[in-house]
């Protein structure tokens, strides 16, 4: 019963956004019946929620209301032309009329667009008192600009990324899983190193690269395609090693 | 008037053309509580002579109305005082297209009281030009102000029309170049 009430003022305020949200008629809205309808609803209203509907509902018809007091004073000025005909007329000119007309009834704005020798001399201040990027950013972001570097397995003990313990365990780790995929044979370096999170993906590319290192693991790379490999050794290594460099993308 | 009294008002128009002329900020014109700061309380006598010096140039000071219809809203420009012709308006690097589509959507809004949906101009546009060229002139001339869009899409007639258009003449010369077409 209550939402059958609230109801019809849904349907004021459904009406009114429609005829706003068009170029409809605002006088195809019966302000009048409307407004009666709100005043003849407003004492059965007893909860916050219902009265702040009919106070939408009161908003969307001052919009109507101005609405309708443009379309009046438009009507009576003389822009006014029978829409039908306007745009009949309109559809039947060629663009090149179009312009024409355009242009007859065109004041182009006359205006300097530059710097003046005041704000040259302004600019000219800011420019040399403006600290490097180096050193003004220094002390929001201490390590802003520094250029991309490498970090060794001590750094990152120290900076409490992993404690020892956990890095050989995360080798070790590592090595079971990539002993039991490889399983002899050569494996997609990338896939081997995917997860969901770049944070882990750096992560096992960083302990890989330990294994490869070690001699625990071996690397092969397709100049042609581009394609890098790896796979475990179950012993390590002998013989020259040969440093190889890979990214890795975030977002891949 | 004295020798003293003629320079100041000198001076002060000297100073109302280059406030004028110079754009600051985005949007070209200044403001009337902005001409009563440079030019002082009687700013409106010092436009007038102004006005006058440099209509032999062939360009005028036209004052759009602000939407309170207080002076100090009011918006002051210098502009063209003769329209220029087409092959003008052409050097300047405008494209006839994109001048075709303002002159209807401003003939189409005029013709729906002043308001018009976006889809509504879109759809009216769209028998004469191609899609893409519809919506990135429509959206170039809201961004320039000829157009204005609130936020129920709905376009208006933007300020810098209002500053720039005679909006009568162009729907009179609409009117009258579409009775001209059957004679062709």
């Amino acid at each position: 019963m209550e939402e059958g009430r609230l109801e019809e003022l849904l349907r004021v305020i459904e009406l009114c956004r429609s005829v706003e949200s068009s170029s409809a008629n605002p006088f195809d809205v019966d302000i009048k019946e409307k407004i009666l309808l709100l005043k003849s609803r407003l004492p059965e209203w007893r909860f916050l929620n219902e009265l702040l509907v009919d106070s939408e509902a009161l908003l969307e018809l001052t919009q109507i209301v101005k609405l309708q007091d443009e379309w009046l004073k438009h009507r009576a000025s003389s822009l006014y032309i029978d829409p039908l005909l306007i745009q009949l007329k309109v559809k039947l000119l060629p663009k090149e009329a179009l312009t024409e007309a355009f242009v007859k009834s065109w004041h182009p704005v006359a205006q300097v667009d530059q710097i003046s020798p005041k704000g040259l001399e302004r600019a000219f201040v800011y420019w040399r008192d403006l600290a490097p990027m180096a050193e003004r950013f220094k002390d929001e972001f201490s390590n802003y600009g520094v250029k991309p570097g490498s970090v060794d397995y001590e750094e990152l003990v120290s900076l409490g990324v992993f404690t020892p313990s956990q890095f050989e365990q995360g080798l070790k780790d590592l090595h079971e899983e990539l002993l039991e995929k490889s399983n002899g044979e050569w494996i997609d370096y990338m896939e081997f190193i995917e997860s969901p999170e770049f944070e882990t993906r750096v992560l096992r590319a960083y302990l890989l690269s330990f294994l490869i290192s070690e001699g625990r693991a071996s690397l092969r790379t397709e100049p042609l395609t581009g394609r890098v490999w790896t796979t475990a050794l179950s012993e390590k290594a002998k013989g020259p090693s040969k440093s190889v460099a890979i990214s890795i993308v975030g977002g891949t | 008037m004295e020798s003293a009294d003629r320079a100041l008002l000198e001076r002060k128009v000297r100073k109302a053309f280059q406030v004028l002329v110079l754009q600051r900020g985005r949007n070209p014109g200044v403001k009337g509580w902005e001409m009563k700061r440079y030019l002082g309380r009687d700013y409106r006598k010092i436009v007038d002579v102004l006005s006058e010096d440099i209509s032999g140039l062939g360009l005028e000071v036209f004052e759009v109305k602000g939407a309170d219809g207080t002076d100090d809203a009011s918006r002051f420009l210098l502009r063209f005082k003769e329209p220029p012709t087409v092959s003008e308006a052409e050097t300047s690097g405008i494209r006839i297209d994109d001048l075709a589509v303002l002159a209807a959507t401003i003939a189409f809004i005029n013709s729906k009281q002043g308001r018009a949906a976006r889809r509504e101009v879109e759809q009216f546009l769209r028998e004469k030009f191609p899609k893409w060229r519809i919506e990135y002139s429509l959206d170039r001339y809201v961004k320039r102000g000829y157009l204005e869009q609130d936020d129920r899409t709905m376009l208006h007639v933007g300020w810098r029309t209002r500053a720039e258009v005679d909006e009568k003449t162009l729907m009179t010369l609409i009117l009258s170049r579409a009775q001209e077409a059957p004679k062709k």
